[in-house]
């Protein structure tokens, strides 16, 4: 009886887990980074944020791509119960399929970070370079992220390179317009 | 005791639903479809100096990309060219240039089974007219890594610490084809009904790790096979490319040797330079003006020597430009000066160009 109890939640364990593993990695993930990401003890809250709008037309048209959808994940890091940065998780289309990315924001809108949380294409794996990502440091909505010229491309990750820097670019800007909401 | 072990069962189950809908939250993926596609118009003159020219307008090639992903890992992806408008009597090619499963399990791990690319070089699987300078892709890369080289067969892919790598096997070489004028090329058997009793195995690492560079090496391996003969040919290639603040510098340099017939060696390299000068500018466009120089030679060593292995010695110098009002649509113009060592007969090429991806 105890083997056959066993046996049971194992089922349910490989029948329900095994179709989320990927979504556990990315949440597991980006959680992983905001603790990583500050040296003393923070505590963070996370929330779904539905996009306004007009503010989602506005970005989708400064920016030339479309939000990949209605909703965006933030996350709230606070201190003593005083917010010292956001996060925000979302996704941008490569060639065929999404890239999940991940945000931090200090209060003032610049970026502390930037991470390719989930990449699932067979070229442009790149993107997903520490020292890649790291030239996106310190840039804000006021930023220029043109490629080739404030951002570096990466020899064979055009598309991936194109979309995630809209992608970040996108969040930069979202922050001004939502930052009292927040 | 029944009752306990049911009362778990149920806990067990409630446990995993609850963290189940929780993780579900950050599950992105959705099955869905992918249309893509590139193409590239053509102009091409050519004057030899004995003053006859040749004047041509080409639709060199219209590809449609089509996928499918049904999940996270499992995808389709093709590509299917059309070359020079139409297919007529031996005019015009219609091919399947990539068709294939794709398992990705990780980022570090992948595989692909169907019609796959060799990975070698810089070219062969980023051939879309905006990566590259030139209207026409380099010669190198039509001769030494004979783009766009594909065929049926299985590869290993993954990305891991800065390196990128991928491990082919797919149908090999047809050696009753290969020639001195264009050495390989000619083998490829493009999938058709693939002889597959001779296979060929490539294997390439790049390393990414340092922003904007790209440097990698290859080799491919194969006991190629025709009706007629057998000849085993291995190609080894390096092959590096730097994109940086504005410059952009490309260079390819490879091997073919042969173990029969009488061609012993082809070898070329080619290099880029160009500068986007369209950084000085407020504006969203690359304006890169670019120089290139090539050296080839599909007859390097021969077992006959002599002029043999002068006929088919080019060397190329180009100055172009590429102008790219975004980044998906390119325009080009290129002049060169192409020089054979036997007779150092030149021919004056020129060349305009549009290309777009998407």
């Amino acid at each position: 009886m105890i083997l056959k109890s066993f046996v049971t939640a194992v089922i349910y364990f490989l029948f329900f887990s095994s179709a989320n593993i990927f979504a556990q990695e990315i949440k597991e993930r980006t959680e992983t980074i905001i603790t990583e990401s500050f040296e003393k003890d923070v505590n963070f809250t996370f929330r779904k944020y539905t996009l306004p709008p007009n503010i989602k037309r506005k970005i989708e048209y400064i920016v030339k791509q479309k939000f990949f959808k209605d909703l965006l994940y933030v996350y709230k890091i606070s201190l003593n119960d005083t917010a010292i940065a956001f996060g925000f998780l979302d996704n941008v289309i490569g060639k065929s399929m999404p890239i999940t990315f991940f945000v931090l924001l200090d209060v003032e809108g610049n970026i502390i970070s930037t991470n390719i949380i989930k990449y699932r294409e067979p070229y442009g794996g790149a993107v997903s370079n520490e020292n890649w990502n790291e030239q996106f440091t310190g840039k804000n909505s006021d930023s220029d992220f043109t490629i080739g010229k404030s951002v570096n491309g990466i020899s064979g990750a055009t598309i991936s390179v194109n979309s995630v820097t809209k992608g970040i670019r996108k969040i930069t800007l979202l922050y001004e317009e939502i930052k009292d909401d927040i | 005791m029944r009752y306990g072990f049911a009362t778990l069962t149920v806990l067990v189950a409630m446990f995993m639903l609850q963290n189940i809908g929780f993780s579900q939250e950050f599950d992105f993926f959705e099955p869905h479809t992918t249309l893509g596609g590139y193409g590239e118009l053509h102009y091409n003159y050519s004057k030899t100096e004995d003053g006859k020219s040749k004047k041509i307008l080409d639709f060199h090639r219209f590809i449609i990309f089509f996928g499918y992903a049904w999940t996270e890992e499992w995808s389709f992806k093709s590509e299917l060219e059309l070359e020079h408008n139409l297919v007529e009597e031996g005019q015009g090619e219609l091919e399947l240039e990539q068709a294939y499963v794709n398992y990705h399990h990780a980022n570090y791990l992948g595989f692909q089974a169907g019609v796959v690319l060799v990975s070698a070089g810089l070219i062969n699987e980023y051939h879309e007219p905006p990566r590259f300078f030139g209207v026409e892709r380099p010669f190198y890369n039509k001769v030494i890594i004979p783009t766009t080289w594909f065929g049926n067969g299985l590869a290993l892919y993954g990305f891991a610490s800065g390196f990128d790598y991928k491990l082919v096997v797919m149908e090999g070489l047809n050696s009753d084809k290969f020639s001195a004028s264009s050495g390989i090329r000619n083998g490829r058997q493009k999938g058709f009904k693939a002889d597959a009793e001779n296979l060929l195995y490539n294997g390439k690492v790049d390393y990414l790790g340092i922003p904007g560079l790209k440097i990698g090496v290859s080799y491919i391996y194969n006991n190629a096979k025709g009706d007629s003969t057998t000849n085993q040919i291995g190609l080894a290639e390096f092959h590096a490319q730097y994109q940086k603040s504005g410059l952009y510098a490309a260079f390819e340099v490879g091997n073919i040797s042969y173990d029969s017939g009488d061609i012993e060696a082809s070898r070329g390299f080619y290099f880029d330079l160009a500068y986007d000068f369209g950084r000085f500018f407020q504006i969203q466009s690359k304006i890169i003006p670019f120089f290139r120089y090539t050296d080839i030679n599909t007859a390097a060593e021969t077992i006959s020597g002599g002029n043999s292995e002068k006929e088919y010695h080019y060397t190329q110098w180009m100055i172009g430009l590429s102008f790219l009002p975004i980044n998906q649509v390119v325009f080009k113009v290129d002049y060169g000066k192409k020089t054979i060592e036997l007779g150092s007969v030149t021919t004056d090429l020129f060349n305009l160009g549009v290309g777009y991806m998407f």
